[in-house]
């Protein structure tokens, strides 16, 4: 018993620590919440493109001292832009353009970085570093997630309809085109969030997994909306603490968690709907007898 | 001048511009057909998938390429697998199953150090790159380009004329196979020189710009083949004098190539479909 109780309090007993989980779990939610949209909307990479596209913005903030969230935002919304301009004016398919386009500003982005002074590690963009948050940090992340949580749930229902019918959303009259830039917007502030948490490489894990695994388990989106928040933020807690226990890097530990949630609940539903196949062939079989 | 010469004074950055090259051409080679397939993000799934691989193989001090290869194949496979089993879009199943890779790789890294830096990994090294590994870029890359060579008629038809392909007697799903083992292993020569990261602006910006050039498959592979390879050797030759980044450097050049390809192409470019346009509406009036 005592053990279990080290498990949660030893860690806890560090304000870093504390601070890191409050992050993780705030994080862990936001993304979450976006994710169950992004998997109806089958915008799953849009979230890879987009994080990648912050790099150059990150640090051009930093040049010109901006906060770096607010450049690691133009950038991922210059991404999304580009992506379409260049995606209406070629006959180049439109995941191909996104891939040009995000890995040509992550790779302008690195050339950018070795040649300005920056007090910001590379490591640190590229994997998070969720233990070393600061004050100003912690706030820019509250405020960040604040805002696309209430926004997210003011026009809950009409984000709703747009990713799982658009056709149907234009149609009742919805204003498509905001609700498209109003998404990619908050896809990209929930990026700039989950930055510190785990990195430009493995914030798309979080956009993502959550979601995904509400999906296989419950087709109400209200239900899904519940099990991808339990998925996200069980594993940013037990992700974070087991990473203190291990001494291993936090984000990939949060990411591996989601990921073997997401094996359980395949293999789940794999064995439930065998289960129930077997039995509705046993049901249908004195039937066909008689 | 001469200061424009002091690249090719040195061998380690001899090494890398031709390294670079082959390892570019290469992956060009794959991109007219991962472009045209839609299977872009295909690349940069296998790219970060092989990552657990190499810090595995650099832990058991087992060549890095072949425990790249083995992790990118299961990578693929599991993600056909779970493609097969679920309701889930394509899209949301590569990304689940390669940020699970690449996070795996990334956790392995940072309970057991490996000689090598992740950033390493992530971003390529070339300018820096250990004998051994040089030597296993090259048999990779030649091999597979080889490989490629025979068989690139066989992949077109196999991709873009499936029933004929059967009929002349191809096994499309042999060959299929075949193409992944070589996107793997091509994704493996390319961690070396622009990195995980980066891997992906290789396998599909070469190709996508030849497309913007041409109308015919084989003038769009020696197109993107040229390009890829141009490219790494001058990209490499460039991050000389930038100290580094070299595949930033390399990627950055294939995306200025493409947007000056997506603006002049004399075909299919921005600037002569405004002109055709103009002159179409122009012809209209009375």
């Amino acid at each position: 018993m005592t053990a279990i109780w080290d498990f949660f309090a030893l860690p806890l007993s560090f304000p870093f620590m504390q601070r890191a989980l409050f992050v993780a779990l705030l994080v862990g939610a936001v993304s979450a919440v976006l994710s169950c949209y992004l998997v109806l909307k089958g915008w799953s990479l849009m979230g890879d493109a987009i994080s990648h596209a912050v790099l150059p913005g990150v640090v051009l903030a930093y040049v010109v001292s901006l906060p770096l969230s607010a450049g690691a935002f133009a950038a991922g919304l210059a991404c999304a832009t580009l992506t379409g301009y260049l995606k209406e004016n070629s006959r180049i398919r439109e995941d191909t353009v996104m891939g040009i386009v995000f890995s040509g500003m992550f790779g302008f982005g690195l050339v950018l970085f070795t040649k300005v002074e920056t007090e910001e590690h590379l490591n640190h963009i590229l994997f998070g570093n969720l233990l070393g948050v600061t004050d100003s940090e912690l706030t820019e992340i509250v405020i960040v997630s604040a805002i696309v949580l209430i926004a997210v749930l003011i026009r809950r229902r009409d984000l709703l309809l747009y990713c799982f019918d658009q056709q149907h959303a234009r149609a009742i009259g919805l204003p498509v085109g905001w609700l498209y830039y109003g998404l990619l917007a908050l896809l990209s502030l929930a990026i700039v969030a989950s930055l510190k948490a785990v990195g430009i490489i493995l914030v798309v894990a979080m956009l993502v997994a959550p979601g995904a695994t509400a999906y296989l388990v419950s087709s109400r989106f209200e239900r899904m909306l519940v099990i991808a928040m339990l998925v996200a933020i069980g594993s940013s807690v037990a992700g974070t603490l087991l990473s203190f226990h291990l001494d291993a890097a936090t984000g990939p530990a949060i990411v591996l968690l989601q990921a073997a949630l997401f094996a359980t609940a395949l293999i789940a539903t794999r064995l439930r709907r065998n289960f129930a196949n077997t039995a509705v062939e046993a049901a249908a079989d004195p039937a066909a007898g008689g | 001048m001469s200061e424009l010469l002091v690249p090719f004074e040195y061998s380690y950055m001899l090494r890398a511009m031709w390294v670079s090259a082959l390892v570019g051409g290469l992956c060009a080679f794959l991109s007219a057909y991962l472009m045209l397939k839609g299977w872009s993000l295909m690349g940069d799934a296998l790219a970060h998938s092989v990552v657990p691989g190499v810090a595995v193989a650099y832990l058991l001090q087992l060549p890095f390429a072949a425990g790249a290869f083995f992790a990118g194949m299961i990578a693929a496979f599991g993600m056909w697998g779970i493609r097969q089993v679920t309701p889930l879009k394509e899209d949301a199943v590569i990304g689940v199953v390669f940020t699970a890779f690449f996070a795996a790789g990334l956790f392995i890294v940072s309970l057991y150090p490996i000689p090598v830096d992740v950033q390493t990994i992530v971003l390529g090294n070339i300018l820096g790159i250990a004998d051994e590994d040089a030597v296993q870029v090259i048999v990779v890359a030649a091999l597979a380009f080889a490989i490629l060579l025979v068989i690139w008629k066989d992949l077109m038809l196999v991709f873009f004329d499936e029933s004929h392909a059967r009929a002349v007697g191809l096994n499309p799903a042999a060959l299929k196979v075949l193409f992944f083992a070589l996107l793997s292993a091509s994704a493996v020569t390319a961690l070396q020189t622009v990195g995980a990261a980066l891997v992906i602006a290789t396998v599909i910006t070469p190709g996508a710009t030849a497309y913007l050039l041409t109308d015919r498959f084989h003038r769009l592979l020696v197109l993107s083949v040229a390009i890829g390879a141009s490219t790494g050797f001058v990209g490499a030759y460039i991050s000389y004098f930038v100290d580094g980044a070299t595949g930033g450097v390399i990627v950055t050049l294939q995306t200025l190539v493409f947007l000056t390809a997506f603006l002049f192409a004399p075909k299919h470019g921005l600037i002569a479909a405004r002109q055709r346009s103009r002159a179409a509406g122009g012809a209209l009036q009375p």
